[in-house]
């Protein structure tokens, strides 16, 4: 299958002022559209590695990334992002453009995506077990999972667990990881190659970017994976490593307080979330150091 | 509460529940919130499961299971009880 890669940056361009571009990231499928040049920019540098269809294939969601009407396209321009031709937010200054279309993506999949239990978490896998980090902003989730995918885990995803209701198996969505303020100087001193997108100052996350999935991740998007960990990080600068185990049943309602849709899906929900649990070690994880961090993850027992 | 009065599941509760280490999680049908619970809520879930029961075989449940004393047990019974019926988990039969 073609990939992202495989266009000259004019192809791209085209595409992406045009038709749209239609990019699978994992079990969706997004038709993007933008003339935007730090859209094609983001996209150009972190998702070479991701498939595309033809223009006129099946897209789960169909996103734009435009200039307002009227004067501020051209005096301190803005961008809107719409679904299907709907504005679910404000505008924001252009040069946002690139991180207003990784937010719409992930609000796209946490708004519509029911079929699945979906837990604001990042996941990664190790020899087909995961484990899922839910955690509100500021607790050193996207740190650690970037330190993590570097180090022989496998990205499922930065932002979204997703558990199949049929089987409790976690399926991958692989996208760039959004890194915040201090923890992208940290990942660009702990992964010598890292890929990252230029920083962008004064959002409402602060300066964000956004670094590229392992094309590795990417390549086994369809796989999935079996929960086998829960891990609440909690960054604390210079706080020993440790991990505490959290009993079952607390486990869940922490987990069901990070879930989208926990709610909306019922019986279902519980019945989905009861089993993850069922089948998981749970764990509080207080960390100041990378190094030990990944040392206390590889040594992580599969659970019985 | 009197002795005699029946209690009952509420119906459309199927009980959806896991124990894990001394602790329960339920998922209520009716209102679609899940809820812990102890032991002694548990037992009388489990009871009524099985059909409606009066007070008093309600209480002896929780006298076999937990060996409380008579005081305790009239307010541990009338607490649950009245806890399970605020929760729409359970009722009272009309006579």
């Amino acid at each position: 299958m073609l990939t992202v890669a495989s266009l000259s940056r004019r192809q791209l361009e085209t595409r992406l002022a045009g038709p749209g571009l239609l990019v699978q990231t994992g079990a969706f499928v997004s038709r993007i559209r933008s003339p935007i040049r730090h859209v094609a920019d983001g996209i150009a540098l972190l998702y070479g590695d991701y498939p595309i269809h033809g223009e006129d294939g099946f897209a789960d969601f169909h996103v734009g990334l435009q200039h307002p009407d009227g004067l501020r396209r051209w005096y301190q321009p803005q961008v809107n992002f719409d679904l299907d031709g709907q504005l679910p937010f404000e505008p924001l200054p252009e040069a946002h453009a690139f991180p207003m279309l990784e937010w719409g993506l992930n609000w796209c999949v946490s708004t519509r995506a029911h079929a699945y239990l979906m837990i604001h978490a990042a996941v990664v896998e190790r020899g087909g077990l995961a484990a899922i980090l839910p955690a509100p902003p500021g607790s050193g989730k996207s740190t650690l999972c970037a330190a993590l995918v570097n180090r022989g885990w496998r990205l499922l995803s930065d932002e979204l667990a997703l558990f199949r209701p049929e089987d409790g198996l976690l399926v991958p969505v692989p996208r760039p990881v959004s890194l915040k303020n201090r923890s992208i100087d940290v990942i660009r001193g702990y992964v010598a190659d890292a890929v990252l997108s230029r920083p962008v100052s004064n959002t409402t996350k602060g300066t964000v970017a956004h670094l590229k999935a392992p094309a590795d991740s990417v390549a086994r998007a369809h796989e999935t994976a079996r929960p086998a960990w829960i891990v609440f990080p909690k960054y604390e600068a210079g706080t020993t490593t440790s991990l505490t185990p959290i009993p079952r049943a607390r486990a869940f309602f922490r987990v069901a307080d990070n879930a989208f849709n926990y709610s909306h899906m019922g019986a279902r929900g519980f019945a989905t979330l009861a089993g993850a649990i069922e089948g998981c070690a749970s764990y509080d994880f207080r960390y100041s150091n990378l190094d030990e961090a990944m040392a206390a993850f590889a040594a992580l027992e599969a659970p019985r | 509460m009197a002795a005699s009065e029946t209690w009952r599941l509420r119906p459309g509760q199927t009980l959806q529940y896991r124990q894990w280490d001394g602790e329960c999680i339920l998922y209520n049908d009716l209102s679609g919130d899940t809820h812990l619970l102890g032991d002694g809520a548990v037992e009388l879930l489990l009871t009524l499961r099985r059909g409606p029961a009066t007070r008093a075989a309600l209480a002896a449940v929780l006298q076999a299971e937990f060996d409380l004393e008579p005081a305790e047990l009239d307010l541990e019974t009338d607490t649950l009880l009245h806890d399970l019926q605020h929760l729409n988990l359970i009722d009272t039969l009309a006579c």
